[in-house]
């Protein structure tokens, strides 16, 4: 098992090198010489002395080949430096840190209620599959998946801060500008969660050990709270760490509605003012952190799951 | 039940077509009635919404473009059922023309995506362990997780936006479930007794993918397929509304939802209706899959109850034998 999970994690390294090589490729995938570029950003005029622009690319180093200047930029990468930004020349590092914190504070609001209101919801439709409970939370979580949720959030918008005025319409400043980017955001991940829950929840139900509960008389309620739902939740946590890889980052459109300064804008707002060393900071930062989910979910797949760990024992 | 009358075809040879049209509505809702409601009901509100997006030129009231600058932001009426936007243009026809982008989208990546992902699932599980497979499969792993509105967003950002990019971006994550469950599918069809039938009767592996591996995965595959449809419908909406996907002067529900958003405390329906259309599509194209799901779910249940009837593997080898 150990070997296993060595092994994904260098091929998860390996794809991790891929994408640092295309990252820093960027620059020169996209439109004119990279020093005209930062030269551009840096000076407003557009004819800049073609000398101006020789020198800086020295100075920078752009003249060296490029498998230098890679080994230099991952080198820094590695270290967290990727440069400053060509809008407000500050170091990307900066942007990333605070938007990451942003980021990942409503990603875990939002899956945490995705959570709490999924695992009930799959325990009782899996108690009678095919049965009325089980058939309208199925179609709930058909809508739930059809929404859209640049559709959904501007209309609660509307209603709870124009018309009702009991939340703010956008910004990030306090707890309460979270509730409703966070409903909107976890609608989804809600929907999958009740899925996987369900199916999970009736094979655990047919398991010996529930029916040994019962027979010993313990009661339907107690039984699915501490045997089913312990046991049935391994494939949700696994859904979890994805879904919250995906969110950091994966919630543009949510943080450009909401005005949220997180991840999925900080991306938005590069690729609209062609940043490109904050592009490359993202983009990293965002697989290395789905590469660490990854991994992560691996290991506790294996620590949780006693039937995987006694293999590994007896192997 | 439903051949063809040959006496009425010869009688009135004239009326092959209608007949053959009648034939076919009778088929199709003979078919409908037998499946699964969630099934009928998808298939019935998409069709509908493809019909109305390809007659929207001859049922749209107005000129989807065309600007009446007094009637600007006008409420619904009995002139403009939906409304008209900032630039008095009826949201109804706009709404109609609308969709055909983003559901045309949508349904090219996922009909390629399918393929493809269905493709090379099938030889990785061919080859599983090996280290095509492994790689393959870490990859799969990485992407499935990353949502696609970013790849997508980056992307395009290198290429600049077009029809054709979106439909690059898209495809970059959507082949991945479909290689995943084609894998799996495949692996558990493998190790069944009729494919190692057909080997020791020296059937070609090309043969044997096609005659035994493709006839038996379709089904959950065509199910997954109608579920991600919904979600690219949605990513696709998305990259417009954000001004990645449709460009000027060709419009879609996204692009418009966007646009209707710095009127909405004026004009509430002209946000609501846009996305209304989006959701509806999705949720038909959701009951379609979960239907085939169900179906599928409920067929492979069936098989394994017959199971149980069969004289096992166990008491043939029983003290009897």
């Amino acid at each position: 098992m150990l070997k296993f999970l060595f092994q994904r994690l260098v091929v998860l390294l390996a794809a991790l090198l891929v994408v640092s090589i295309l990252a820093f490729l960027i620059p020169y995938l996209s439109g004119p010489e990279p020093a005209q570029m930062i030269m551009h950003a840096r000076v407003s005029d557009l004819a800049v002395d073609p000398d101006t622009i020789a020198a800086l690319r020295v100075q920078l180093g752009l003249d060296r080949p490029l498998a230098v200047q890679y080994l230099d930029w991952l080198g820094n990468a590695i270290r967290g430096d990727f440069g400053f930004t060509f809008t407000d020349r500050l170091p990307v590092s900066v942007h990333i840190k605070y938007a990451f914190v942003v980021s990942i504070t409503l990603a875990l609001s939002a899956l945490i209620l995705a959570l709490v209101v999924a695992l009930p919801l799959g325990a009782i439709a899996a108690l009678k599959p095919a049965g009325k409970f089980d058939n309208a939370i199925t179609f709930l979580t058909q809508i739930l998946v059809a929404i859209p949720e640049y559709w959904l959030a501007p209309m609660a918008t509307l209603v709870f801060a124009v018309y009702l005025q009991w939340l703010p319409s956008a910004g990030w400043a306090g707890p309460e500008h979270v509730i409703l980017p966070a409903l909107a955001l976890a609608l989804r991940p809600m929907a999958y969660f009740t899925r996987v829950m369900r199916a999970s929840m009736i094979d655990v139900l047919e398991a010996p050990y529930i029916t040994a509960a019962l027979s010993r008389g313990l009661g339907l309620g107690q039984t699915i709270r501490r045997h089913g739902v312990r046991n049935a939740m391994t494939p949700v946590i696994t859904l979890f760490a994805m879904w919250l890889s995906g969110l950091i980052g994966g919630a543009v459109v949510i943080e450009v509605i909401f005005s949220i300064p997180g991840m999925g804008r900080l991306l938005y707002e590069a690729v609209v003012n062609k940043d490109l060393p904050v592009l490359q900071g993202t983009i990293m930062c965002l697989v290395s952190f789905a590469v660490l989910m990854s991994t992560i979910t691996d290991f506790i797949y294996v620590l949780i799951n006693p039937a995987v760990r006694i293999k590994d024992a007896s192997a | 039940m439903l051949q063809p009358n040959p006496t009425a075809a010869m009688v009135r040879p004239r009326s092959n077509t209608v007949l053959g049209l009648r034939k076919t509505i009778r088929q199709t809702l003979y078919i409908l009635g037998t499946r699964h409601w969630s099934f009928t009901a998808g298939v019935s509100i998409f069709l509908a919404v493809i019909c109305v997006l390809i007659l929207a030129q001859w049922i749209a009231p107005y000129d989807p473009d065309a600007q009446e600058l007094l009637h600007r932001l006008s409420g619904p009426s009995s002139l403009y059922w939906l409304g008209t936007d900032q630039l008095g243009r009826d949201v109804l026809s706009r709404l109609l023309i609308g969709g055909r982008f983003s559901v045309s989208v949508a349904a090219v990546v996922m009909v390629i995506s399918a393929t493809f992902g269905t493709i090379v699932g099938v030889i990785c599980a061919r080859r599983a362990g090996g280290m095509v497979d492994e790689v393959i499969m870490r990859t799969v792993d990485l992407l499935i997780a990353f949502p696609d509105v970013l790849v997508a967003l980056v992307i395009i950002a290198l290429i600049g936006p077009g029809s054709m990019t979106l439909i690059l971006s898209l495809i970059v994550v959507a082949w991945t479930p479909f290689a995943r469950m084609a894998r799996s599918l495949t692996l558990e069809i493998n190790s069944k007794d009729y494919i190692t039938a057909a080997e020791v009767l020296g059937c070609s592996r090309f043969f044997i993918i096609f005659r035994h591996v493709i006839p038996n995965v379709y089904r959950p595959l065509a199910a997954l397929t109608f579920l991600r449809f919904s979600h690219k419908l949605i990513t696709v909406g998305a990259l417009s509304f954000l001004g990645l996907g449709v460009q000027p002067p060709k419009s879609d529900w996204g692009a418009m939802l966007a646009d209707a958003l710095r009127f909405v405390d004026r004009a509430p329906l002209l946000a609501f209706a846009p996305g209304f259309a989006i959701f509806i599509t999705a949720l038909a194209v959701t009951l379609i899959g979960q239907g085939l799901e169900i179906e599928d779910e409920s067929k492979n249940a069936k098989e394994e109850s017959h199971k149980d009837f069969e004289p096992s593997a166990k008491t043939t080898k029983g003290p009897n034998s």
